[in-house]
């Protein structure tokens, strides 16, 4: 079973933000909890944790602006 | 503050009295006419307050400011208003302070430092806070005091500007007149806490409980705070007891209070108590005290005259001030 | 409305830069609200980011959350020539000091005849599609609309409240600035440094013949995006960005619809009793008999700001509902 790599709604009106850098690389194993990538927002730049343990399949890019919601890869 | 803590001088005294005795004869005569029939309006009587505003007023200028409440005719001539600008408001009249447009519960003379007059129950407080930020900001020596009533110290208002004003050390003074009754409702009955000075230690700001009708009380504790203010030292709080005679507007029934309580307040009146105590210190005589009041009684007969004879505003006054620019018909 | 250059800025950074030239300008402008100063991060959203390092923190000040104190401090620095921006943070936060700017803000210059007044503005955001709910989001300018002596005012892009926000800060009456917080970052044109735009002047965003659109704020893209789908069938419609909302362009409203005889007024307020109302009526008043169709009046659904993503996004009229009412006044 994999579970989709979300970009969340962090803060109080975040619509969109910056996927800035993965910590990790394709096909890296990772455990849930652990720093997976920053996110930039208009107010702040914060790590974002695993929301599962697993390999990581990447689908977006370093520097992208993202919405909320989009997809970002999955750990499979 | 040794000055603020002494008494107050023969001059000094005889000009809380003056100001004291136009404020009672005003009223008297307000509370005459209304009653005759010739001026038409609801009208809450300061009757039985007036040292508070008296003796504070002594120790301010025009350039000072006060902000004040519906029942305010008394802060307002102790500041300076004049009775001619206060009678022909009262009657609706275009000579008046505010063109006729205020009337009794937003009387306002800035040239007098008289700012704002609200009807509404704890929001001189907030204001007065903003005319105290003015001064700090540039830098000028103004005080601004907030009168309000013990009604008033229950309202979420009094709470946040005390402790924005002890926040920001604004240069201000609430002084809170304690009749006792707020409208209808004994002090007990709506009030928390035994003393409303108490409630500035919450504020981190001196609370002063005094006697509003001792002239020497109030003098010298409005004195402290307005020396405190002016020197940079913050906001002060202070309680000034005192009792109303007419009820909270003139016609109660007063049936929410004991006659025994009101006859009581009435037979300790502190504009006559003052008379006496000044004839007694041997600063005037009654003969000098008899020609003064003479003396405002004449200029209140030609004030309400000044009144009557005085034109209702244009109709077109609907459309004025409610913006900078006119409002097209 | 961009010339030349297509500079975009967006409508928060507009908004810290008109207070920024406001504050460099004129010493007695100040900026006081919640969280504004930089040591609280300059406002929730970074509105005000960088004012109180540039212009002290006697002028640009934090306050405690105390939306009485704060409005009353600013009407009574007011009445003696200070110019005071207070912020509400978010519009229903207004609700708490609602006796400062009804009973006094509107009022003292009327009930002083005209011995004082209060040139204040202040300003808040607000705007559903953020999953706020009930409370953080609600259009409550009708009623501010609804009370003689305030002006308000409803920028739909950076060019615009950059513009305004200077000019609400030059009048010599209270205005309400409304930011919309789900436009805060979309890209717009970007203002001309000290170029004010008039309070009461609306925008005609889109020209066109057949049918007036009216709104404000972010309701103006919906009709802009429902007017270019119609144009490819050959259906002209005009857009009006209404900027102001009190008082109404009346003038720039009337002779559109005069012109294209049918009209639609969409905003994101309810429709009861809404500003659509009003205009809806200032224009069957004035033009009863050159309309093709009665006006048609858009708002959200008349129920507090829901939650869940879906319902919040049907809460808000969208262009489907646009063009079915511009649909109704053609046929």
């Amino acid at each position: 079973m994999s579970t989709q790599i979300l970009f969340p709604k962090i803060g109080f009106a975040m619509e969109e933000g910056t996927l800035a850098e993965w910590h990790v690389h394709d096909g890296a194993e990772v455990v849930a909890g652990q720093p997976l990538y920053v996110l930039e927002s208009e107010k702040s730049a914060q790590d974002i944790e695993s929301p599962a343990s697993g390999t990581v399949r990447i689908s977006v890019a370093a520097g992208t602006q993202c919405k909320v919601g989009d997809v970002l890869g999955e750990i499979v | 503050m040794n000055q603020a803590r002494s008494l107050p001088d023969a001059p000094v005294l005889l000009e809380i009295y003056r100001r004291a005795t136009l404020i009672k004869q005003n009223d008297d005569r307000f509370r005459a006419v209304i009653q005759s029939g010739k001026l038409v309006m609801p009208y809450y009587s300061p009757r039985g307050q007036e040292i508070i505003p008296a003796a504070t007023s002594v120790h301010l200028s025009d350039d000072d400011y006060i902000c004040t409440i519906y029942r305010g005719v008394h802060d307002m001539l102790a500041k300076g208003v004049t009775p001619r600008a206060l009678w022909a408001e009262l009657a609706g009249r275009v000579t008046g302070s505010c063109k006729g447009k205020g009337g009794p519960m937003h009387i306002t003379d800035p040239a007098r430092g008289v700012m704002v007059t609200t009807g509404i129950v704890g929001s001189s407080m907030p204001i007065a806070n903003g005319l105290a930020l003015a001064a700090q900001l540039r830098g000028e020596k103004r005080v601004t005091i907030a009168y309000f009533g013990d009604g008033a110290s229950n309202i979420g208002a009094f709470h946040e500007a005390l402790n924005l004003a002890s926040l920001w050390k604004l240069p201000v003074v609430f002084i809170c007149q304690n009749n006792r009754f707020a409208e209808h409702t004994r002090y007990e009955s709506g009030t928390s806490i035994g003393r409303i000075a108490d409630r500035a230690a919450a504020y981190s700001m001196p609370g002063e409980h005094v006697d509003g009708n001792d002239p020497d009380a109030m003098w010298s504790a409005a004195g402290q705070a307005i020396a405190r203010a002016r020197a940079g030292d913050g906001p002060t709080l202070i309680e000034a007891m005192t009792f109303r005679f007419h009820g909270h507007i003139f016609g109660d029934a007063d049936g929410y209070m004991s006659k025994e309580e009101k006859a009581s307040a009435i037979a300790r009146d502190p504009v006559v108590l003052l008379r006496r105590r000044l004839i007694e210190r041997g600063m005037a005589t009654d003969a000098a005290l008899a020609e003064l009041e003479r003396g405002i009684e004449l200029e209140i007969d030609a004030a309400l005259q000044f009144a009557l004879d005085s034109p209702y505003p244009d109709l077109a006054e609907l459309r004025r001030d409610v913006y900078a620019t006119e409002i097209q018909p | 409305m961009t010339t030349g250059t297509a500079a975009t800025s967006t409508l928060l950074s507009a908004v810290n830069q008109a207070l920024d030239d406001a504050l460099a300008a004129n010493p007695d402008v100040v900026v006081f609200g919640e969280d504004v100063a930089d040591s609280e991060e300059g406002g929730v959203l970074g509105a005000t980011k960088g004012l109180s390092s540039r212009h002290g923190s006697h002028r640009v000040r934090s306050t405690p959350i105390s939306e009485q104190a704060i409005i009353g401090a600013a009407i009574g620095a007011s009445l003696v020539g200070i110019r005071p921006v207070a912020e509400i943070m978010l519009m229903n936060f207004t609700t708490v000091a609602m006796d400062m700017i009804v009973n006094h803000a509107a009022k003292l210059r009327f009930m002083s005849g005209g011995k004082t007044h209060v040139p204040i503005t202040i300003r808040m955001m607000t705007g559903a599609g953020l999953g706020t709910g009930g409370q953080h989001a609600d259009f409550l300018e009708a009623w501010f609309v609804h009370t003689a002596g305030l002006k308000v005012v409803i920028p739909s892009n950076p060019s615009d409240a950059y513009g305004l926000l200077l000019s609400c800060i030059d009048d010599e009456d209270p205005c309400l600035f409304i930011e919309n917080m789900p436009l805060y970052w979309t890209p717009g044109p970007a203002p001309v440094r000290g170029q004010r735009i008039p309070i009461g002047k609306a925008r005609i965003a889109r020209p066109g013949k057949d049918v007036t659109l009216i709104s404000y704020s972010r309701q103006v893209f919906d009709a802009l995006a429902v007017a270019d789908k119609l144009s490819k069938e050959g259906i002209e419609a005009e857009v009006i960005d209404l900027r102001t909302i009190s008082p109404l362009d009346d003038a720039t409203l009337l002779e559109s619809v005069a012109r294209t005889r049918r009209a639609v007024v969409i905003h994101e307020a309810t429709r009861q009793c809404g500003v659509g109302a009003e205009i809806a009526s200032r224009i069957h008043e004035n033009l009863h008999r050159e309309l093709r169709a009665p006006v048609q009046r858009l708002g959200s659904a008349f129920c507090p700001v829901p939650f869940s993503k879906p319902l919040e996004t049907a809460f808000v009229p969208g262009a489907q509902q646009i063009e079915a009412a511009v649909r109704r006044t053609l046929s």
